[in-house]
């Protein structure tokens, strides 16, 4: 449409200042962090994708910005130039515009986001609480009275990998491929199967380190091959993955059971006031009761805000595709004639601060509100 | 009658085995005005103009709607064109100038034999040196678009403009992603290619523009092209 007529613009102005009256009647300070942003810090974050979505462009002096793609990291980047103390608690709102690529939902490539980021919060669950009772409070107050709730929490999943028997590095794995459900179930399913790992054209090499020292092995066959060392990473380095590779084929295999409880734990979905009869099945141990704890309290602090937790759906899978997010999640959509249109949503991260170079980890749970798509939802 | 504009590679190897081709299949090329002219005339097919271009432009070209068709290498076709983008067609793949897209890592990763290894080194690389493993290449969709395809996002592109097998040896790049035929640029550098990692099997191939591919004279190329192929 070539930009907003003045009577769009002051509709959107007056729908943005609602939802920020909120956000500041509770006490978060209005920023307005930078819209041209160092392009490294979200490379560097989320890798090349990236860029798939993001204007990236060279200035003038040859190095990559970018116009910022949401304004979660540019508040970030704010608070660690601002605050003295990364870790002392903040509490920061902001309303303007982000830009990505059109995707295939054809939202538009500039749009007006509106949003809170808690840093330090002194009590995190009540935080999360609370930051999912502003989003509702906001987008109440713009005039959206039928939506729905939906969240998941990342926290229960790793409590439930942490009790499930295997080795920490395979672990590390099935966290790191949590995002990719294909890929996660691929994963564990080879970790079942044991030794039946395909060969492939390094198999040989992972043999001999199976029979003896790694690090002797790598070294002697750089030695034999004069190989040159490039590529930045060291001896110790490629012998330890090799020695991890060898241990993977001698490692007992994953039981079937233990695979079947975290498939089974990821499948749950249900209303949310209700599903701890679906937790109170699977089989996990300490920390997954733990978790479960922090979940009933989540929804105890939910009720103490007015909230009703039996209209809210829970999905173990919410929020497999939003790499940042560390714990609880949340989505809201609005209910259109044409189906569900999603208009906020927000959660937990608590390793972004420190992924941007905090000295401490922050805790940080937010939420954003996409104001275009909310004001096309109410027009 | 409108004429359509056929592309062709302005020098090199390509341009050779190009008018070899077309000479093959009876044609011969024109050139117009002085000798070392850009513009020319095809034999035997009456309203076919030639446009010699740099073959890295021809994709973008066609794109452009400034030709109708071209022969250009496939890598360059796939690098300028999205899979999804229908405005260009593939229409003959014509055989000369085989070369493979591959992503080649150093030899001295002697844990490192496929994408899902990069995938795991690509973490603990992060945090280990505290950036991200670099990619030298020219062919950033591609790279990109495979990449994406096997799971694997905790990477960089470095542009690569010229003699990409020695980023890594250079501290410019940890990996590579170029071009190769026999492969012994990759050996001489100290790089091998991943098991799985092969992006693309390149030849060259006659590019068109999709509302110009029922043109009876691009029909009659492509009829022609495919039986000399």
């Amino acid at each position: 449409m070539a930009g907003k007529s003045s009577a769009e613009l002051s509709s959107l102005e007056r729908q943005n200042t609602a939802l920020m009256a909120v956000f500041e009647r509770a006490g978060f300070d209005h920023i307005a962090p930078d819209i041209i942003q160092p392009a490294d810090i979200f490379l560097e974050r989320s890798g090349e994708d990236i860029r798939a979505r993001t204007f990236v462009f060279t200035d003038p002096s040859g190095a990559e910005m970018c116009l910022r793609p949401d304004l979660t990291v540019p508040a970030c980047r704010y608070h660690l130039s601002h605050a003295e103390n990364p870790a002392a608690e903040r509490r920061y709102c902001y309303l303007g515009p982000a830009f990505r690529f059109p995707d295939e939902l054809l939202s538009p490539q500039e749009f007006t986001q509106a949003g809170l980021e808690w840093f330090g919060a002194p009590e995190p669950i009540a935080a999360e609480a609370r930051v999912l009772k502003l989003a509702i409070s906001a987008l109440e107050a713009a005039g959206l009275s039928r939506y729905r709730v939906s969240f998941g929490d990342l926290g229960l999943f790793s409590a439930l990998l942490g009790d499930t028997e295997m080795p920490e590095r395979w672990r590390q794995r099935l966290r790191h491929h949590f995002w990719r459900p294909h890929a996660f179930r691929e994963l564990l399913d080879s970790f079942c199967a044991g030794r039946g790992a395909k060969r492939t054209s390094v198999s040989p090499i992972v043999d001999r380190a199976a029979a003896g020292d790694a690090l002797a092995v790598v070294e002697a066959e750089i030695e034999a091959r004069k190989l040159p060392l490039v590529g930045g990473r060291d001896l110790p380095e490629i012998a330890a993955r090799l020695a991890n590779k060898a241990a993977d084929r001698q490692e007992t295999p994953l039981e079937r059971a233990k695979a079947d409880t975290l498939n089974a734990y990821l499948a749950i979905a249900g209303e949310a006031s209700a599903i701890d009869a679906q937790f109170a099945v699977i089989a996990g141990g300490s920390r997954f009761k733990g978790a479960r704890d922090d979940y009933a309290k989540r929804l105890f602090e939910m009720e103490e805000l007015g909230l009703n937790p039996r209209r809210f759906h829970f999905a173990a899978g919410f929020g497999r595709e939003l790499e940042y997010y560390t714990g609880f999640t949340f989505q809201i959509e609005a209910d259109t004639p044409h189906g569900p249109v999603a208009v906020a949503g927000g959660g937990r991260y608590d390793n972004l601060l420190s992924d941007m170079g905090s000295p401490m980890r922050v805790p940080a749970v937010g939420c954003a509100i996409h104001t275009d798509r909310l004001k096309a939802v109410l027009a | 009658m409108s004429v359509i504009t056929l592309a062709i590679p302005s020098k090199g190897r390509l341009m050779e085995a190009s008018a070899g081709l077309l000479e093959k299949a009876g044609f011969t090329i024109d050139r117009l005005g002085a000798d070392r002219g850009y513009r020319g005339v095809l034999r035997g097919l009456e309203g076919v103009e030639i446009a010699f271009l740099p073959a890295s432009e021809i994709a973008q070209n066609l794109r452009d709607g400034k030709v109708d068709l071209g022969v250009t290498g496939q890598d360059l076709l796939s690098e300028k064109i999205a899979p999804d983008d229908k405005a260009v067609q593939l229409l003959v793949r014509l055989g000369f100038g085989p070369a493979d897209v591959v992503v080649a890592v150093p030899e001295c990763w002697l844990d490192v034999a496929t994408m899902a290894d990069l995938d795991e080194i690509a973490g603990s690389f992060y945090e280990r040196h505290g950036r991200r493993l670099r990619v030298a290449t020219k062919y950033h969709n591609l790279t990109r678009r495979f990449f994406a395809g096997k799971g694997v996002t905790g990477y960089r592109i470095v542009e690569s403009l010229g003699a990409t097998e020695g980023a890594p040896a250079a501290g410019i790049a940890e990996i590579i992603v170029d071009i190769t035929t026999t492969g012994s640029t990759l050996a001489a550098n100290a790089l091998k290619i991943l098991d799985d990692g092969v992006i693309l099997k390149s030849c060259a191939v006659l590019a068109g523009r999709s509302g110009k591919v029922m043109d009876r004279r691009a029909v009659r190329l492509i009829e022609v092209l495919s039986a000399f192929t």
